[in-house]
């Protein structure tokens, strides 16, 4: 797979992401490096292999259903958002 | 003309109840509640935060998934689906895209119409936004509450149909008490796919997706809307375009909702931070074992003593139909039915449906003095009702009735002189002769003065028999 400054934008336009021309052209040879170092894997075949979904073999991790005091109240997480207003977070307009 | 066939799919979020979120150990329960005092950093989709799965929202699943005829994967897991949002911190939502925990199944409509169920999943809810003239609010207090989706087959062809089975998926789920079912507060969400093609053709047409209806009559009408509008559309030979569109009760119509539709690329991935799931068939055998009798089961035994017009309205009240049940006996429970019917299912008794209903012994008592005749049948109405009086509901049905005063005399002795009493009054004397002249209607006015006499008590038609024999 081709990382090109195509891509680059799709992603970007899917995270919400602005990036300058130069970040761009960074991401796509940091990309690219990448991917191909990765794409040594492709040389094995993988047809009919379940992806991993995690590699220490766990399963059924779960906690009983009780609700617990948190370590952030509300204030300390409103104060991480840019804008609050009436205790919620200020978003611009969406829909 | 063209016939064109309507072929509809429906999409139901259903929020559980479980007491906390799918992954914090928060409030889930955030109905009047302040905006985001439910939340905590997992929610806030803090960066370095670990999901913690709850385990009630595994076997509230579960059952949900038997409620729908659903086979059970024992194997199950998650996956991150990515989308960017402001009612989604985190920029990707925990989902279950390959292996969902419910598998195929189906529900049963009132009419025996089976509507297949493809798959449901379980997945965390997204926040609430609410939009201002020039900006939008973001109340995360519902983001990580547990939802399953449940996702049928495109075997629904009418708008009615389209109501019948979101209003049994509500039934279905609130009998199993996964759910509030609070619909008003969002706890249970449609998204309907709806598509036409014409009568016969094998393939079908390009379908709109109508989201976010949260009523069974909002479902009903968005149904009908779409027909109409697609019909239209094909007819002039125009094309139906495959979109979102979103439902306004206010206008009573559809509208596109496409905005620059960038092309979907949600970007699953496994989810990392949670271990799958394997099921021990034990478990899914406990919750079988703990599911109640559903809507279908009642419907089949209540056919042979009730109208189905009448089952369809009490299936709406859970409690109501297991009391019922409790009745054993078919012809006590055709009547205390009926009973509930004309005296509860009046707009103004409704809400008495939400209280403790009458015990199992009230409600025999009270139709064995009703057979009896020591209630009238209005008598018998009245007494129902002090059934659900805070001062009189945890006393006997004789109790209630004696201080009422409205048990009818059935001694025929002591009613023999009452109407003696009456008859030698002798403001009675001309109504006698006028009778015994031939003028059979007096006796009503005979009837009235022995029951005003007795204060009420007197069994009428008792009476009406004593008299005819002592005119003679």
């Amino acid at each position: 797979m081709e990382v090109n400054q195509e891509v680059i934008a799709h992603l970007a336009e899917l995270s919400n992401f602005a990036l300058t021309d130069q970040e761009s052209t960074r991401l796509v040879s940091d990309l690219n490096g990448i991917i191909n170092y990765i794409s040594q894997l492709d040389e094995l075949d993988t047809s009919g292999i379940e992806p991993t979904y995690q590699v220490f073999e766990m399963e059924n991790v779960w906690r009983p259903d009780e609700i617990l005091p948190q370590d952030a109240d509300r204030e300390q997480l409103l104060n991480l958002t840019k804008e609050v207003r009436d205790n919620q977070i200020k978003v611009p307009k969406v829909l | 003309m063209t016939k064109y066939i309507p072929t509809i799919g429906i999409e139901c979020h259903v929020q559980l109840c479980t007491k906390t979120k799918l992954f914090s150990e928060v409030d889930n329960d955030a109905r009047l509640k302040e905006p985001n005092s439910c939340v905590s950093p997992v929610d806030y989709g803090l960066p370095g935060m670990l999901p913690r799965l709850n385990q009630d929202a595994i076997t509230y699943a579960v059952r949900a998934g038997l409620a729908l005829n659903s086979e059970i994967n024992l194997e199950s897991r998650f996956d991150r689906k990515h989308y960017f949002y402001p009612d989604l911190p985190k920029g990707y939502q925990i989902t279950q895209m390959y292996h969902p925990i419910i598998g195929a199944g189906f529900v049963e409509l009132p009419d025996g119409t089976k509507i297949r169920i493809e798959h449901a999943h379980l997945e965390e809810d997204a926040g609430k936004l609410s939009h201002e003239s020039t900006y939008s609010l973001v109340d995360l207090n519902r983001a990580g509450t547990p939802l399953i989706e449940i996702v049928s087959m495109p075997d629904i062809h009418s708008a009615a149909h389209a109501r019948d089975y979101t209003k049994e998926l509500w039934r279905l789920m609130t009998y199993a008490k996964v759910t509030f079912g609070d619909l008003y507060n969002g706890n249970m969400r449609f998204d309907v796919n709806i598509s036409l093609a014409p009568e016969g053709s094998e393939k079908l047409g390009t379908r709109a997706e109508v989201k976010n209806l949260n009523s069974f009559r909002s479902v009903e009408r968005a149904v009908e809307y779409e027909i109409k509008r697609q019909t239209k559309l094909l007819e002039k030979g125009e094309k139906v375009i495959q979109e979102t569109r979103g439902w306004s009760d206010a206008t009573g119509e559809t509208t596109s909702q496409r905005s620059k539709e960038e092309a979907q690329d949600y970007r699953y991935m496994p989810e990392p931070d949670i271990p799958p799931i394997r099921l021990a068939p034990e478990v899914i055998e406990a919750e079988r074992a703990r599911l109640p009798k559903l809507p279908a089961e009642y419907r089949h035994d209540f056919s042979k003593v009730l109208t189905a017009d009448l089952i369809e309205v009490l299936l709406d009240y859970q409690n109501l139909v297991e009391k019922l049940a409790e009745l054993e006996d078919e012809k006590t429970a055709k009547k205390v039915a009926n009973l509930f019917s004309s005296v509860l299912l009046a707009e103004e008794n409704a809400s008495l449906l939400n209280d403790e209903l009458p015990t199992k012994e009230q409600l025999l008592e009270l139709v064995e003095m009703n057979d009896k005749n020591e209630l009238s049948s209005t008598a018998t109405k009245e007494v129902f009702l002090k059934f659900f009086d805070p001062e009189m509901h945890f006393k006997d049905t004789r109790s209630i009735a004696k201080e009422l005063g409205v048990i009818q005399e059935n001694d025929m002795g002591a009613l023999e002189a009452i109407v003696d009493a009456v008859l030698a009054k002798p403001e009675t004397k001309q109504a006698q002769d006028d009778y015994k002249a031939g003028q059979e209607k007096v006796l009503g006015f005979l009837v009235g003065q022995v029951m005003k006499e007795s204060h009420g008590k007197a069994n009428p038609s008792a009476v009406q028999e004593i008299l005819k024999a002592k005119l003679k």
